[in-house]
């Protein structure tokens, strides 16, 4: 096809205008001298060069290219980026082996494969040393080399398509260490034994450490050996001691004890010999990092010898000040563990000193007590008008005073009743007076919790005799009790007389006591664990000190009690005084006031209810006071408190305020609960007794949440045995302290738990960094498969951040299982795998938060939380989708590429395209039309079916729009598909990827669509040219084959072994000659396809004009005996020639080598041609030529033929030639060219010829042929002809008469009635003889009535008699004329 | 050019009057044959020997019926199947070439 592309407007323009496809390399490649290469200026270059060099600059996918016997190189800007460095531009233009000399050894004998296999390379992450940054560098790429094919499709190029994944497996074996190094934190016990660890762990990366060495300081200042990997014991550079006052120490001491790094270079006295490592040559430099303390001069330092084939750059260093820093943190932790161990066990000492202290003293509290308290009784008066603060203050004083007075002094009692010291005296009292005067000071603090206080207290008889502060104490703390459990409703205190019993009850609404609690009620310091109390204060000695001072008066106390709707204590006294000591029964009269012995109670009793003084509940938060540093001389610390007792509450907050914590306080272990996830303090100091959630259950529901697991809790109890504070720290609290505590302890504890946490904290950061730093994305998974955890790069690669954890699955990020059931269910199944298995990889499609579609390879492994010992899955992921795009694009194009190869022309090539397009992008559909001069001038389609006029409209718009774009430049206009033009040779191809779903059409598959476009158009010039040989050669084949009109009586068939060539090295031909002789000739030359037609052309032509030239076979054969052996591949051809008079049957022939003729017989026998034959052609014989004779007997058959007949693998020639015979005689009867079909058809062998087969086949005679016009006057030289022929026919003489006045009926006919009103038209007579018959037919121009004979007797007269001397006769009237047929048989 | 035909009137010692046709007699050259009959009125019957002839078609069939009723043919074994085909040989009395033949087909 002429390229007559000038007027098409937006080609590039051959030559330099390709290179402005990239602007950055283009403008360089422009300014090679291109004249001085192999490939010439760019003006000349091939079409398929064009196409490759923009290919290449379009692509964003780091790529180079080597054309030429030289293997020019060329590149991409994505290669000269990523790879060329400092080559760059030296290298365009030069030759591939120059450009990468330093690599020939690898990448050369891959790059001959591809040009001698034409079959592309693939390697993953090959190490190759590169000299581009001027020292060689360890580098790994993962790269496919493909053939490039110049525009006759021969391989003379090749195209690197690579990834550089030097930072990848860099990054991976360093992130191996990093790993390794923080794997097994149960073996950190001893400062030994986590450095023999941790280097072990460094060893085994001797790439990127090919030797460390790890130092730890001396309290001289010095620094001892303590461990080293790669390099063996005393050799210089690692002496055991380095002395403080070494004048030049082998490693920079001072620097390092200021904690910072130094780069040393390792050359000089104890640097010879250095171990190499990993590598062959020894390391030249050592980065030497301090191992960092918190808060304190640094460990000691970690030498590491560094790779020389690698830079120093941010990341290696990172990596190494990573590794020193877990050396460091690993030292730290060990030490901190050691110092947690010996304050455990000077704690244990020290409580058991105070329990020792507490019971021999107790008794001694009271003198204090009573110092105190009198006191502060006395200030109380005398400072009535002090400031609000000195008030508050004492009040705190006397509350407190109070209350551990009466703690005291109950334990004190029940000492005594144990020791029976307890001297009670009895007096006889009214009941009902002292109880209801009890229980009115108890009035106050029941109505200001907002119940009703029922007291019906009606005299009674007689006396009961009491001690009354034993009965004050029974009932004080019976109604403190029910006021303690009753929220709402009311509490009620009755006095009666029952069964000769005083029976005081005292009832609440209370929250009831469960049944099963009930009968331990009285037992001494058993607490019910209730759900809802106004307080947990209390010993749990309250009730049992009633039962025992009840049982002193002779009297029982009983419970009853219904869970939620409340309790009522029943206390029965016996009257009169006979059950009780005589000794101890007094006269009536006051003693002691009531008030002194009930104030605690009530005082007690009034700070469990709400408080309306104005102390805010949480406290309010207020800045630390100036002059107050901060624990750590950071941001203040923040503390939280949580305890039930304002006192307390009030007086932690004062004094952590004053040590300069931010404090607040709340109430009880649920608001500190939430307070804690709302905002997480430093520190939480609880009370382990509180309602609602108790100090346990807090600690415990701290740890069970992630984001408050490392909230350090301090827990504060007026417990102090040891069972307890175990059950304490078992929970998880941090540290216990035991009521009383001194503000000093306190605070040390504080700022103490403030410091591990951060220290921890620290620890949690810096994992979090070192996670963080991975270039990998990291992810945890609980039982249940959600994500738990994910690093910077998760968030990365994928766009789902740490904020919106945990990913419950099915995991955001899975592919929506409608748009894309195939992706969702890959990942459905690898994600069953990673439940199942627990270990594993897999490489999944997974879609980013914004949409897009990435490829990850995910690595996963099953490990066990230590601390909780559930399931996690820890995984690691890298985003594969460049190399996934590389595999498919691979795939890709050997699929077109088989595709527009296995095409027989242009057509079948873009179908095949667009098939391999819509496999790749699994497309609706993929729409193709060819626009010449601004029309389409087709539509391709895959699916196939439809053209132009059936596509809608909008496509239609799409595909004509695309012609305004630059070839090879993907457009993806919409979510619905992407289109891209490229050259036809028919015209302009607008190309258009009809997507199923609304899915993004990305750069990826931008740029594999111009890479399969771009290999397309050249597909389709190579089919073009094929289309364009084949036609040639077709044209070719016409002009040499035999002759296409060919004389009457013969038939032919040719049928070419090769296709699609319809060419081969047999022929046949068929010469008319003078005398009515013609000539026959039949050939095959050896071979076949477009070589052997071409001798056969020649060889035929040569014997054609011998045969003109009157010579006979053997003349012929003389002849083209010379001919042939100037012909290189004419030799050994074989042919038959024979000359054939057709008016007497005689055939002259030779035969040079050929098969034999056949003749069939009309009576059923065969004769071969046998005679005549001699070596086929330009084989010396030294004899002449010989030549035979035969004559075809009338009616006969001949058949002429060349070998690809009748040869057949293992199988005589002879049976194929008797089939053939055979063939010939079936089809005896049958007219000359259904013969022909018939033969080739039943000889034809199952699969089709192996050999081309040309067949030749004359019947004797020739049909008749009789044209004339139609007057009466012709009959008779008419009739004179058709006799002369018959008599050829060896026809018996009545039967020729026969056939003589039929066919004279019939011509008359036509003269007579046929052309009764134009006169002189021509009728012809046609006379065909077969094996069997003769077949005449008579054809008229004009209209012919068949007559009636009884109409018309005369007329009839004549159509009867062809009927009566034939065997039949048929008369077919048309428009155009009629025409008679008769047959009549011979019989034999 | 017409078919070659050669009709020669004479008369039989008997009297009869004998039309010896010559030749082949078609479309072309019936109408001469039709002549030569109409021409021999002789009042009784003509034979017709048409033992030269070659051939004979419809045409000349077609004559010889006009005139079935006044003539004898005598045929040669080449157009006797016409005859007979044609039925004329039912019509009239046909002579062989030879006497005897003459006899078996003249019934």
């Amino acid at each position: 096809m002429a390229r007559d592309d000038a007027e098409r407007g937006p080609v590039p323009a051959a030559g330099a205008g390709i290179f402005t496809v990239d602007d950055e390399i283009g403008r360089e490649l422009a300014l090679v001298d291109w004249r001085a290469t192999p490939l010439g200026p760019p003006e000349e270059w091939p079409q398929s060069l064009q196409t490759a060099v923009s290919i290449l600059l379009s692509s964003r996918f780091s790529m180079w290219m080597a054309w030429g016997p030289e293997l020019t190189f060329f590149c991409n800007a994505a290669y000269r980026r990523d790879t060329l460095g400092r080559k760059y531009p030296w290298a365009l233009g030069r030759p591939a082996s120059e450009v990468w000399a330093e690599i020939w050894g690898d990448i050369g004998p891959r790059i001959h494969a591809v040009l001698d296999t034409g079959r592309a390379t693939w390697d993953e992450a090959l190490l190759l040393f590169l000299e581009r940054a001027g020292y060689p560098e360890e580098t790994y790429h993962t790269f496919s080399y493909s053939p490039l094919r110049d525009d006759d499709g021969a391989v003379v190029g090749m195209l690197c398509v690579v990834s550089e994944e030097t930072d990848r497996v860099v990054g991976e074996r360093r992130m191996a260490t990093l790993r390794d190094l923080g794997s097994d934190p149960s073996v950190v016990r001893t400062e030994q034994e986590m450095l023999a660890f941790a280097c072990r762990q460094l060893g085994q990366n001797p790439q990127d450490l090919p030797f460390t060495i790890t130092y730890l300081f001396d309290d001289e200042g010095g620094a001892r050996l303590a461990e080293a990997t790669g390099i063996p014991a005393g050799h210089p550079a690692a002496p055991i001691v380095l002395p403080a006052d070494d004048p030049h120490p082998v490693w920079p001491l001072a620097a390092l004890a200021q904690g910072e790094s130094e780069l040393v270079a390792l050359d000089g006295a104890p640097f010879t010999g250095l171990p190499a490592g990993h590598w062959n040559e020894p390391p030249t430099q050592a980065l030497v990092v301090p191992l960092l303390q918190q808060g304190g001069g640094p460990y000691g330092f970690l030498v590491a010898a560094l790779n020389r084939y690698r830079p120093l750059d941010d990341g290696y260093r990172g990596f190494v000040e990573l590794a020193a820093g877990h050396v460091a943190a690993g030292i730290s932790s060990a030490r901190s563990y050691q110092a947690q161990q010996r304050r455990a066990e000077e704690l244990a000492e020290l409580d058991r000193a105070k329990t020792v202290f507490f019971s021999n003293i107790s008794h001694e509290f009271r003198t204090p007590l009573t110092l105190i308290m009198g006191p502060v009784q006395e200030l109380r008066g005398a400072l009535a008008d002090a400031s609000p603060q000195v008030r508050q203050d004492l009040e705190v004083i006397h509350r407190n005073g109070l209350r551990l007075g009466k703690l005291v002094n109950t334990l004190l009692d029940f000492s005594r009743l144990e020791a029976g010291r307890m001297q009670a005296r009895y007096e006889p009292v009214d009941l009902a007076a002292v109880t209801a005067e009890l229980a009115s000071v108890f009035r106050s603090a029941i109505d200001k919790a907002g119940l009703e206080f029922v007291v019906d207290c009606p005299p009674l008889a007689e006396p009961v005799h009491l001690d009354r502060s034993m009965w004050e104490k029974v009932v004080l703390n019976l109604l403190s009790n029910a006021l303690k459990f009753t929220f709402e409703g009311s509490v009620g205190i009755s006095v009666r007389e029952h069964d000769g019993h005083a029976v005081v009850t005292v009832t609440d609404t209370g929250i009831g006591i469960p049944a099963e609690e009930l009968p331990r009620l009285f037992e001494r310091f058993h607490r019910i664990e209730s759900a809802r109390s106004r307080s947990h204060e209390g010993s749990g000695i309250g009730l049992a000190l009633v039962q025992e001072l009840v049982g002193l008066h002779g009297g029982t106390i009983a419970a009853d009690s219904v869970e939620d709707e409340g309790t009522t204590f029943t206390v029965r006294l016996p009257f009169g005084a006979a059950h009780l000591p005589p000794d101890s029964i007094i006269a009536p009269g006051a003693a002691e006031t009531v008030t002194a012995g009930a104030d605690p109670y009530v005082q007690e009793a009034l700070r469990w209810l709400p408080e309306d003084d104005g102390v805010a509940q949480p406290a309010a938060e207020v800045p630390a006071g100036a002059g107050l540093p901060a624990p750590d001389g950071g941001a203040a610390a923040r503390v939280l408190i949580a305890d039930d007792n304002s006192d307390m509450r009030e007086y932690l907050v004062r004094l952590l305020r004053g040590a300069g914590y931010h404090a607040t306080a709340v109430g009880d272990g649920l608001e500190a609960l939430d307070a804690v996830r709302a905002d997480a303090p430093d520190l939480v100091v609880s009370d382990v007794m509180m309602p609602r959630l108790d100090g346990l259950a807090l600690v415990s529901a701290l740890r069970s949440d992630p984001r408050t697991a490392g909230v350090p809790v301090l827990l504060l109890s007026a417990r102090a045995g040891q069972e307890d504070s175990i059950e304490g720290l078992e929970a998880g609290a941090d540290d216990y302290l035991v009521k009383p505590f001194s503000a000093a302890e306190l605070l040390a504890r504080a700022r103490a738990n403030v410091e591990l946490a951060r220290m921890r904290n620290h620890h949690t950061r810096w994992r979090t960094a070192m996670i963080d730093s991975l270039q990998e994305a990291f992810f945890v998974t609980d039982e249940t498969g959600a994500v738990i955890e994910v690093n910077s790069a998760f968030t990365d690669i994928l766009g789902y951040g740490p904020e919106d954890l945990p990913y419950a699955a099915e995991h955001p990020w899975w592919p929506d299982v409608n748009a894309d059931p195939q992706a969702h269910a890959l990942v459905a199944e690898a994600f069953e795998r990673m439940m199942r298995e627990g270990r594993g990889s897999n490489v999944v499609p997974v879609t980013h938060r914004d949409g897009h579609q990435v490829w990850i390879t995910f690595t996963f492994n099953a490990v066990t939380d230590p601390d909780t010992g559930r399931r996690r899955v820890v995984g690691t992921m890298r985003d594969v989708t460049a190399e996934h795009y590389l595999v498919q694009r691979e795939s890709a194009l050997a699929a077109l590429s088989m595709r527009v190869s296995q095409a027989v022309n242009l057509t079948d090539a873009l179908a095949g395209g667009l098939e391999a397009l819509q496999e790749v992008w699994r497309a609706r559909q993929v729409l193709a039309a060819v626009w010449n001069d601004g029309r389409p001038r087709g539509l391709a389609r895959a699916p196939a079916g439809g053209d132009w006029p059936d596509l809608p409209e909008e496509l239609r718009e799409k595909l004509a729009a695309l012609r305004d774009q630059p070839p090879l430049r993907p457009v993806a206009p919409g979510a619905d598909g992407a289109g891209i033009t490229l050259e036809h040779p028919e015209g302009l191809l607008t190309v258009w990827v009809d997507l199923s779903q609304n899915r993004p059409f990305t750069s990826e598959d931008q740029t594999l669509l111009a890479l399969l476009a771009g290999h397309l158009g050249q597909g389709l010039h190579r089919v073009h040219q094929l289309d364009q040989q084949r036609e040639a050669a077709v044209a070719l084949q016409r002009a040499i084959l035999g002759p296409s009109e060919l004389p009457d009586g013969f038939a032919v068939r040719y049928e070419p072994a090769g296709r699609p060539l319809e060419v081969g090295g047999d022929w046949y031909d068929i010469v008319p000659l003078s005398g009515g002789r013609i000539g026959i000739v039949v050939g095959d030359c050896v071979g076949r396809g477009l070589e052997a037609a071409a001798v056969m052309g020649q060889l035929r032509s040569a014997c054609r004009a011998l045969l003109l030239q009157d010579a006979g076979p053997a003349q012929v054969f003389t002849a083209l005996d010379r001919f042939a052996a100037l012909i290189p591949g004419a030799k050994c051809t074989t042919a038959f020639c024979g000359v054939l008079d057709t008016a007497t049957g005689e055939l002259v022939y030779s035969s040079a080598g050929h098969p034999p003729g056949i003749l069939a017989h009309a009576d059923g026998s065969t004769q071969l041609l046998e005679g005549g034959r001699a070596a086929p052609l330009a084989v010396p014989m030294g004899r002449p030529r010989p030549e035979a004779r035969c004559t075809m007997p009338p009616r006969s058959t001949l058949l002429v033929y060349t070998d690809g007949l009748v040869e057949r693998r293992r199988r005589p020639l002879t049976v194929g030639i008797d089939e053939a015979s055979a063939a010939v005689q079936a089809g005896c009867a049958a007219p000359i060219e259904a013969l022909a079909s018939e033969v080739m058809a039943s000889l034809t062998p199952d699969g089709g010829f192996s050999d081309d087969v040309a067949l030749l086949l004359y019947r004797q005679p020739a049909p008749l042929e009789v044209a004339f016009p139609a007057e009466s006057s012709q009959l008779a030289p008419v009739r004179a002809a058709l006799r002369d022929w018959l008599s050829r026919c060896q026809l018996a003489p009545a039967q020729m008469q026969n056939v003589l006045v039929a066919a004279g009926e019939a011509c008359a006919n036509a003269i007579e009635h046929g052309h009764r009103d134009a006169p002189g038209r021509t009728i012809r007579l046609r006379a065909v003889a077969t094996g069997s018959g003769l077949h005449l037919t008579v054809t008229d121009t004009g209209r012919w009535k068949i007559p009636e004979p009884e109409a018309n007797p005369h007329r009839g007269r004549g159509v009867a008699l062809m009927r009566a001397l034939m065997n039949e006769v048929s008369i077919h009237p048309g428009a155009a004329g009629t025409t008679v047929d008769l047959q009549t048989r011979i019989s034999r | 050019m017409t078919a070659p035909l050669t009709v020669v009137a004479s008369q039989r010692p008997d009297g009869t009057l004998v039309l010896a046709c010559v030749g082949e007699i078609d479309m072309s050259n019936a109408g001469a044959l039709e002549e030569a009959l109409a021409g021999a009125d002789g009042g009784g019957t003509v034979l017709v020997d048409l033992s030269a002839v070659e051939y004979l078609d419809s045409a000349g069939l077609t004559v010889l019926f006009s005139h079935v009723e006044r003539i004898r043919l005598v045929a040669n074994p080449l157009i006797e199947p016409v005859l007979t085909i044609s039925g004329l040989a039912e019509l009239t009395t046909v002579e062989g070439l030879t006497d005897d033949k003459g006899e078996d087909v003249g019934q």
